[in-house]
């Protein structure tokens, strides 16, 4: 079932991709998971931008790979353009992949170093059966002129190429397939701040002209903010927060995303001197034993006696269109919650001082 | 302009566009090392090749009134490299040898890397069950030192050519399937191989065009070593009987088992073969170390110059004058 032009193009229904951890020498035994991904629900609407934001390992990369189905998801459902792709096998997946690409976030590992460009960006025609011979040649310096490289590139190999001009191969080789929606993994992360701003450039001029829905995963906050409409902040393999990027930004509600701003620095040095940053207590607990309950109560600076540490927070609708997973999001925005120091957790502290021995 | 601009300029001639398997072949070809590998193992090659034009003797060919005044008469104009104790021309055997060698050695490697192939890129790729299943296998076949796995190969199959070829290249097939397992596996979690997927390549041809192709360098060095090794071992079954069952075959080994007791009255009759089976193998371990040195990604784009003046010490002065 096809729904062309209504509906959210992308659909995750409490998605979740737990890694086993196995150990023995002879027999693998399945001793855990690291649930890299638990219980996620977002929607990406058609010709938007969703931001995903978290620390490193919260799992925004994995949902990322999991929506294009090169994991499989150990739970819950993805939804690609109302069809169900949660079970697809590799080659009923191959015509989808026509649709969905996926930008990667280190340009230098995600060419392969004994493919010429010009062969690394036809290979998604020739896999498809796009173009033939003569055309995919000339398909393939169109892609490499429209993002901005010498048509010509396409005789030489990636090791020749600045990262930033890989990055542009790279998403080249996405648009060749000309898909609807494109997951970019932290896609400026590894480059320069200058060549960024053209990334970003670049990304956002191809999704005009070719209406692209983008899957925007970044720990940069200023960039996430500058290209996405809409922004899902993620903490240890879950959602916290999915709001508009204005309104995250002007009005953050859960705990986790309020202390994430308060760590971007601003560009005035008055409001700079007056804010304070939060500092979160102790580290991200471990995806393989999260916290029960709310995962961020280990840190949470609003944590509170009831619920936090027993209740799981559903993602709830507070204001139109900004979802937050927390008990007290109310109550924190109207400042009857306050933020207190909290103990961090599993602190090893310092071991006891030892008596040094008297000189012999 | 500047040392650094003519220095940054020179480095971009040099880095003239082209593959990864060119600027490893342009690495290889600035390896002295290397080069001389080459020179000998081409000399082994033509010996082989061109024996029959070479040998002014055939190879079996008896002349016992040459030894008809003690055992045996040193090198002179008419047997460069004397006569054995049948008053056989040790010259022409040795080149006919050579033919031996190298048709053992190259025989037994293709078998054992193309099976060690399949079973390691099957071993790294489809993982699993299947992984453990071949690797204990491998291991098993590891666990028994190379040439007396050989012996015992050529036990059951009975002593002559083929089985030598069989032997040896069975010994050599957990070596490949092991090396290349390993290189899959590291290959495997590329981000390419990943970007592969995403756009919908098929698994074989993930294999073959993206993990391969990155995953046999090792291979290739670990192929031309395998050479070296395989004629020493060769020459081992042969010095142990094991080799071709006519005892006039003019195999390397086998010629030395023959002049045992000969080697006070006639030395050069061991050294001769021992200095070819030397040359052989010498050459195949340059070039191989020059191939890992060639193929390393941490050395791509460097030439290795310090390496070739360091290489060329004994040319002393010249090389010191060009720096």
């Amino acid at each position: 079932m096809t729904t062309d032009g209504a509906g959210p193009l992308v659909e995750l229904d409490g998605l979740k991709l737990y890694f086993p951890i196995k150990s023995g020498i002879v027999l693998d035994r399945h001793v855990g998971d690291v649930r890299a991904v638990d219980d996620v629900t977002l929607t990406i609407r058609r010709g938007e931008t969703l931001g995903l934001v978290g620390e490193s390992g919260c799992g925004k990369s994995t949902v990322g790979r999991t929506i294009l189905r090169l994991y499989k998801p150990t739970g819950g459902r993805v939804v690609f353009d109302g069809r169900d792709i949660t079970s697809l096998g590799e080659s009923e997946l191959r015509p989808l992949r026509r649709r969905m690409q996926m930008v990667f976030q280190d340009p230098f590992a995600s060419l392969n170093p004994r493919h010429s460009v010009g062969r690394i960006v036809g290979e998604p025609l020739r896999t498809h059966g796009l173009a033939g011979r003569r055309d995919a040649a000339s398909r393939v310096r169109e892609l490499l002129v429209t993002v901005g490289l010498p048509a010509d590139a396409a005789t030489r190999y990636p090791h020749e190429f600045s990262g930033g001009q890989r990055q542009r191969i790279g998403l080249a080789r996405a648009l060749a397939v000309n898909p609807d929606f494109v997951v970019a993994d932290e896609p400026v992360s590894a480059l320069d701040v200058s060549i960024q701003a053209q990334i970003i450039n670049l990304l956002e001029r191809l999704q005009e002209e070719f209406e692209l829905t983008y899957l925007f995963i970044a720990h940069d906050l200023a960039v996430v903010r500058h290209i996405s409409d809409r922004i899902a902040v993620m903490y240890l393999g879950t959602v916290v927060e999915v709001s508009t990027a204005e309104a995250l930004y002007d009005e953050p509600l859960h705990p986790y995303t309020i202390s994430l701003l308060s760590a971007v620095p601003i560009p005035d040095p008055v409001v700079e001197r007056e804010r304070e940053a939060i500092l979160l207590a102790g580290d991200v607990p471990s995806p393989a034993n999260p916290p029960p309950a709310c995962r961020f109560h280990t840190r949470c600076p609003y944590v509170q006696p009831t619920r936090c540490r027993d209740e799981v927070p559903r993602l709830r609708n507070l204001t139109s269109g900004h979802e937050v997973a927390c008990h007290w999001a109310e109550d924190i925005r109207d400042g009857r919650v306050k933020p207190h120091e909290v103990e961090p957790v599993f602190d090893p502290g310092m071991p006891e001082p030892v008596p040094e021995p008297p000189p012999v | 302009m500047s040392v650094a601009e003519l220095e940054a300029h020179e480095v971009a001639l040099e880095a003239a566009t082209g593959g990864l398997w060119r600027d490893a072949f342009r690495r290889l070809v600035r390896n002295p090392a290397a080069i001389l590998g080459f020179a000998l193992v081409a000399i082994f090659i033509v010996a082989a090749a061109f024996a029959p034009l070479l040998a002014p003797y055939a190879p079996k060919e008896q002349n016992l009134l040459l030894v008809a005044r003690g055992c045996c008469p040193g090198p002179s104009h008419k047997h460069w490299l004397g006569v054995d104790q049948l008053g056989r021309d040790v010259y022409s055997r040795i080149l006919y040898g050579a033919r031996f060698s190298l048709i053992i050695g190259i025989v037994s490697v293709s078998i054992g890397l193309s099976v060690g192939l399949v079973l390691g890129s099957i071993a790294g790729y489809v993982g699993g069950f299947v992984d453990t299943l071949i690797m204990r296998c491998m291991d098993v076949m590891l666990a028994i030192p190379g040439l007396l796995f050989a012996i015992g190969i050529v036990a059951i199959l009975n002593p002559g050519l083929y089985q030598i070829m069989i032997a040896i290249g069975v010994v050599n097939v957990p070596i490949f399937a092991r090396l290349l397992r390993g290189s899959v596996l590291a290959q495997r979690e590329n981000d390419f191989v990943l970007a592969a997927r995403a756009v919908g390549v098929r698994r074989p041809v993930i294999l073959f065009s993206h993990i391969l192709p990155n995953a046999i360098s090792p291979v290739i060095v670990q192929g031309t070593l395998a050479m070296a090794t395989a004629i020493i071992d060769v020459a081992g079954l042969g010095f142990l009987g094991l080799g071709p069952q006519d005892p006039a075959t003019p195999e390397w080994g086998t010629m030395l088992t023959d002049v045992n007791d000969y080697l006070q009255s006639a030395p050069f009759l061991a050294i001769v073969p021992g200095i070819a089976i030397v040359i052989s193998v010498l050459g195949f371990n340059l070039i191989g170390d020059g191939l890992r040195e060639a193929l390393d990604p941490k050395l791509r784009g460097r030439v290795g110059r310090f390496r070739e003046r360091k290489a060329f010490w004994f040319l002393g002065r010249r090389a010191a004058s060009r720096a």
